[in-house]
């Protein structure tokens, strides 16, 4: 699998096809992995692929949207591009997609990597990129789509309202809004967020419980009927909220009201950029 | 609470906004006025140049500063004045009102209405029962 990878960006990189091949590498820490950006053909010796290869690197692309590249994906980054591809973000002939069959990385932290699925593989069902240039691995037959529920999002709804309000409370009290949840999303382009922005204050700088609210809030509802779930900005949150469940809540609901998950293809309308006139709602 | 004219039916302290499209909803609620139409006092008016312009923002916002309700009142479907701006509000709203309700903030707090501009009637009845709804829930207190 490795091998491949490395073969195929050497190919496009001594080719001039692309201009950087973007992959995995060993971190310092010997166990787990970290993003790595090539080149020169050399430096492909240094990519690696396995479960610990935790990171959507979708966002990337992002800035180097005048350059071409290559990009190992897995198959919840591969919906990130088709994401991307579809709100017109990316040109397909900037991206070479190295697709990887995936079947699942595992949770990693600081100097270490886990027996256990990461939350969000343990539940996959899509071992495919859904869009690829290049397939590293054997294609899984009959695949599924993605999951619309989850057992989180259900026993949330099981509570109370009130009970909702007070499980959200202590959760979002903790958030330092320190904005990685945005930084790693492949959804979280905006050139100015709106937390960032002084007229109007959509979010005050002072250490309150409802800017905290304010923030989780708009920043899970700017993905509304758009998270790939990769699950992405739960991992890197700090204090470790449960930001998936919001997404996956949201995801939910439009795959029921609109029958639409998002990433599986670039051409798809999305529902929020759209209408019927006879829309039941 | 100051005593005014319209205040006929309400001694609640809830807190309702209202956002009003400038083309049917608030000219309906202008209707309500010249027809002699009570409706509760608690609701605030803010109007829009069209309720697709009711950005989800400003309703969590509105939540967030303690709103009790928000009331999104716009052109009937087929009706707007820009051709679809409220065919996209239906559609974001019926996304965010089980989203806030997830959050804990309960869905009867959130309406979408339409209001065209001779419904003078129907608006007064709109928020005098959109008041009588929110009494029913636990008052959401001042923000902190």
């Amino acid at each position: 699998m490795i091998e491949q990878i490395r073969a195929k960006a050497r190919e496009l990189l001594e080719s001039g096809a692309v201009d950087c091949a973007i992959g995995y590498e060993r971190a310092s820490d010997g166990i787990t992995a970290r993003p790595f950006f090539a080149y020169r053909p050399e430096e492909v010796e240094r990519f690696i692929f396995d479960e610990t290869c935790v990171h959507n690197l979708a966002p990337y692309l992002m800035d180097r949207r005048t350059k071409v590249s290559a990009l190992v994906a897995k198959p919840c980054d591969a919906r990130a591009i088709n994401l991307l591809l579809q709100e017109k973000q990316l040109e397909r002939e900037r991206v070479f997609i190295i697709g990887v069959v995936c079947s699942g990385v595992v949770e990693t932290g600081w100097n270490r990597a886990g027996e256990a699925p990461a939350p969000r593989c343990a539940t996959c069902p899509q071992h495919t990129p859904p869009v690829y240039d290049f397939l590293v691995g054997d294609p899984v037959a009959e695949e599924a789509p993605p999951a619309v529920t989850s057992p989180e999002v259900a026993e949330l709804e099981a509570m109370g309202v009130e009970e909702r309000r007070s499980f959200w409370e202590e959760h979002f009290d903790r958030c330092l809004r320190c904005y990685a949840c945005r930084q790693v999303c492949p959804g979280c382009y905006c050139k100015e967020c709106f937390v960032d922005r002084l007229d109007p204050l959509w979010v005050g700088i002072r250490i309150a419980p409802v800017e905290n609210h304010m923030w989780n809030t708009i920043r899970a509802f700017h993905l509304a009927g758009r998270c790939i779930e990769c699950g992405e900005c739960e991992r890197v949150c700090p204090v470790n909220i449960p930001l998936m469940r919001l997404n996956s809540k949201l995801n939910q609901e439009t795959a029921e009201l609109f029958d639409f998950q998002p990433g599986l293809s670039a051409e798809a309308q999305p529902p929020l950029a759209t209408f019927r006139p006879d829309d039941d709602l | 609470m100051v005593a005014s004219p319209v205040n006929s039916s309400t001694d609640s302290d809830l807190r309702i906004v209202g956002f009003l499209c400038n083309w049917c909803s608030y000219a309906g609620a202008d209707m309500a006025g010249t027809s002699r139409e009570s409706y509760p006092a608690n609701i605030r008016l803010i109007r829009v140049p069209c309720s697709g312009r009711v950005d989800p923002m400003l309703i969590v916002k509105c939540f967030e500063m303690g709103a009790d309700g928000v009331l999104v009142a716009g052109c009937h479907p087929g009706d707007c004045h820009y051709g679809e701006g409220n065919f996209h509000t239906r559609r974001r709203l019926a996304l965010l009102r089980p989203f806030l309700d997830f959050l804990g903030i309960e869905q009867e707090r959130l309406r979408l209405e339409w209001v065209s501009a001779t419904e003078g009637k129907l608006f007064s009845r709109v928020v005098a029962d959109f008041e009588q709804e929110l009494k029913k829930l636990a008052p959401r207190g001042v923000a902190a």
